[in-house]
């Protein structure tokens, strides 16, 4: 009897493990399944992850006025130091740039205004760690782009280039790297939140003005059901990490408000409930469950293929799809009719303005123990890079500097109001991802099941729309309650 | 009567040298089992009663997290599912066996046959994910094949979004893939059975039906409980076809699945570790039941307890003196 016991013990015992393996394989596949999203999170996230793991301090940096006190980038004129001698060096993680001659011919262009100034350039691959790395050893040359250090680690490391104050009012998006008042970074390109669309399905649905609220968006979407064969919004349902998307649109594009996202949003009692005039999170997802319960997305939702619908967009077959910037490139790539592929900002109006949520790429940083001249001569490159040589504009990026020209691809966000979100407040840098771990939403952090369950119950009719909102807010209230969030707004 | 040994002379002795030897050869095995297996599983039962992530802190909370796991409707709804993915298996088996039983006699290219439907299994489970993804899509292959069959598009239904039938098509993929394995491991065990007896069954007269019932069904017995047990097993904690083909989106999310997603999504360690103790008490449970079901199924002449022989003596005895009576 005990031999079968044992016996049945050793089978369960084995059956369970052959069970794990199972499950080990496909767990480990999972790295390739979502293969897509890494790639589309890297190009927004580089600043995203950066800020999150700075931990602000309350210690006063002590030399925050620097050596080199009265270098500021603000105040430097390029002209003044044509004659500039010096040798200095540039690393960066653009390794692709550095292969196909893009930077031998900036450098180039640059020495043609300052012939004495001698850069040299060397791009890193595996740049996050690789820079920390030389970081720590010190001697690693004048200009990086900054890696993911301690902000309160920010002035051992590097010179600060001005005051937020001061350069914030030439710049776009230098706060991320700033502390104490002041900004020891510049981005050399940033990246928006829009919508992707086909102009030319755009035009054949007779639309003449891109839509600016949900309501226009829904009515345009109609409209292009109605006069053209192309899917009016390509949710990429099957993908997953395309639906999580989303939720990059429910902190400043959906209120105007850059301490929306880190800072509030955790102390919101009701983050899902409807304002009343057509804006916040609510009718952020309302725009998609109404896409769906009107039959204005694809017709089998289950079974989209992320690598084809490039191609669908590119060629007509797709009117919108709600994605960040970094996919516009690719969409022009992936046919033969790029000119049609269109970004336009989300359709949201927030008090009659359309704000648009954009973020800073890597940034500038100057060695603060690097001699005055070759400070001096980092700083007229940077400036150089930053106003100069177009390298934000040739990689389609959103414009660093404020007013300067955009890639034809953000023609429509003018007149929009850019912001970039606000860090979180010291001590609770950690608390949004509490917060998304203990309410299951996991938002802007693969919460993708979530905005799934909205396109199931707009296309099926299985739940209304005013109830998954008010199970989100239910979650999110016992989520406060568990951690014990104080409630604030 | 033994004598007493002392330690060195019993390590010398023949016993000792028995003892030494079996140790020797155990240890290494015993050690990776218990590194690789019993000690993560340890942990992982000591992480169920914790709240805790992967990084940081971890707070004991008891049997907090078993609650959670019988209170929250998405778990014990996503058990439900595994019932697709049992019948799934009984239809598995059911056609390898079938199967198995026709190719293990002579069949013109039996080896072709076998191989062919033995290959799904030789296929990694993500690929086939994704070749049934695009197999269902819209208008592909399925649809086409069954329009040339003379189905009418309109007709048919969406395999992945229609939510009254998403869940057969994940369970096809899982049986279109495994039945060959089992066919192959039916069609082994039926090799191992003595030609002799079914020379002797058709001397008696016994067609190929009675063949199957009488000889190769009791002879393969031992290798078709393991086939139930590993299916039913398989189905409680299916996962490749959800999380490949639909995500677990859309109503298919498996019990493996949620565990999934509030592991390394949620990054509730905790409670993921709580869903697995659970699971695995559910799937001993019902091997349990499984084993004593077959037990009393497949009661053959030698492993009888004595009750019923008693009783089957009984039982000729009185035969033999009813027969007895009546010829008197």
């Amino acid at each position: 009897m005990w031999k079968k016991v044992f016996a049945l013990l050793l089978t369960t015992a084995m059956t369970i493990s052959l069970a794990a393996c199972g499950s080990g394989n496909a767990a480990s596949a999972s790295d390739d399944a979502p293969a897509p999203a890494d790639t589309a999170a890297e190009a927004p996230a580089s600043s995203d992850s950066a800020v999150a793991d700075t931990a602000v301090s309350d210690e006063p940096s002590s030399d925050s006025s620097a050596p080199a006190g009265e270098l500021s980038y603000t105040t430097l004129n390029l002209d003044d130091y044509k004659d500039f001698t010096a040798s200095i060096k540039y690393v960066h993680h653009k390794t692709d740039r550095e292969e196909d001659g893009t930077m031998a011919g900036m450098i180039a262009k640059f020495n043609e205004e300052f012939p004495n100034i001698t850069v040299t350039t060397e791009g890193v691959t595996d740049y996050a760690e690789d820079a920390l790395l030389r970081l720590s050893s010190g001697d690693w040359g004048d200009i990086m782009h900054i890696p993911a250090v301690d902000k309160s680690d920010l002035s051992t490391y590097f010179m600060p280039l001005d005051t937020l104050d001061n350069l914030s009012q030439q710049l776009n998006f230098v706060s991320s790297w700033s502390y104490d008042g002041k900004c020891y970074g510049i981005p050399y390109m940033a990246n928006a939140q829009g919508v992707l669309y086909n102009k030319k399905v755009f035009a054949d649905a007779g639309i003449t003005a891109l839509p600016k609220t949900p309501d226009e968006f829904l009515a345009d979407l109609q409209l292009i059901k109605d006069n053209t064969d192309a899917i009016p919004l390509y949710t990429n349902f099957a993908a997953g990490w395309t639906m999580g998307a989303w939720d990059a649109y429910i902190g400043i594009v959906s209120n105007g408000d850059d301490t929306y996202m880190n800072q509030k949003l955790v102390h919101t009692t009701e983050p899902f409930s409807d304002p009343g005039d057509n804006t916040g999170a609510y009718n952020i997802y309302r725009i998609l469950y109404d896409a769906c319960k009107n039959g204005l997305i694809e017709d089998d939702y289950t079974t989209t293929d992320w690598e084809g619908c490039k191609g669908m967009l590119n060629r007509g077959e797709i009117g919108t799809m709600v994605l960040g910037s970094w996919a516009y490139a690719q969409m022009q790539e992936a046919d033969s009719h790029p000119e049609d592929v269109g970004y336009m900002p989300f359709p949201m109006s927030v008090g009659g303005t359309q704000y648009v949520s954009a973020g800073g790429d890597y940034n500038y940083g100057i060695n603060v123990n690097a001699s005055d001249e070759n400070k001096t001569a980092a700083l007229i490159f940077v400036k150089w890079m930053t106003e100069k040589s177009d390298w934000c504009y040739n990689e389609g990026g959103y414009t660093v500097v404020k007013g300067g020209k955009n890639p034809d691809m953000y023609s429509a966000f003018d007149g929009c109001e850019v912001l970039s979100d606000q860090d979180a407040i010291a001590g609770e840098e950690t608390l949004l991802n509490d917060m998304n771990a203990e309410s299951e939403l996991s938002i802007n952090a693969g919460g993708n099941d979530k905005v799934q369950r909205i396109v199931v119950a707009g296309a099926t009719g299985s739940e209304e729309f005013a109830d998954i909102m008010a199970d989100w807010n239910s979650r999110w209230q016992d989520a406060q309650d568990e951690l014990g969030v104080e409630v604030k707004y | 009567m033994k004598k007493k040994r002392t330690i060195g002379e019993w390590a010398r002795s023949r016993d000792g040298q028995k003892f030494f030897v079996i140790t020797a050869f155990m240890i290494v095995p015993l050690v990776l089992l218990f590194t690789f297996t019993y000690l993560p599983f340890g942990e992982m039962v000591g992480y169920s009663f914790f709240n805790m992530k992967y990084v940081g802190a971890r707070k004991f909370v008891g049997w907090k997290n078993y609650i959670k796991v019988f209170q929250r409707d998405d778990c014990f709804k996503a058990l439900k599912l595994s019932l697709y993915y049992m019948a799934g298996s009984v239809v598995q088996l059911l056609l390898s066996l079938y199967l198995a039983t026709i190719l293990s006699f002579k069949v013109k290219m039996g080896g072709l046959f076998k191989g062919l439907m033995f290959f799904p299994f030789l296929i990694n489970g993500i690929a086939i994910g994704f070749i049934f993804k695009f197999f269902y899509t819209r208008g592909f292959v399925f649809d086409t094949v069954l329009q040339w069959c003379g189905f009418r598009l309109d007709s048919l239904p969406y395999w992945l979004r229609d939510q009254k039938i998403n869940n057969w098509s994940l369970v096809g993929t899982s049986v279109w893939r495994y039945f060959g394995q089992n066919m192959v491991l039916f069609i082994g065990a039926i090799m191992s059975v003595d030609n002799e007896l079914y020379e002797a069954a058709m001397l008696d007269g016994a067609n190929r039906f009675q063949q199957f019932l009488y000889i190769i069904l009791p002879g393969i017995k031992t290798i078709i409980v393991l086939n139930v047990i590993l299916s039913i097993t398989g189905s409680l904690s299916a996962f490749e076809p959800p999380y490949v083909i639909t995500d677990g989106a859309n109503g298919t999310g498996t019990y493996f699945v949620i565990m999934h997603e509030i592991a390394h999504t949620q990054q509730k360690v905790g409670l993921a570790s709580a869903m697995a103790v659970v699971l695995l008490i559910i799937i001993m449970i019902a091997t349990l039941l499984q084993k004593l079901f077959f037990k009393y199924v497949f009661r053959s002449a030698e492993d009888e307890d004595k009750r019923a022989s008693l009783k089957r003596e009984r039982r000729l005895a009185r035969y033999g003196s009813e027969k007895g009576g009546n010829t008197l």
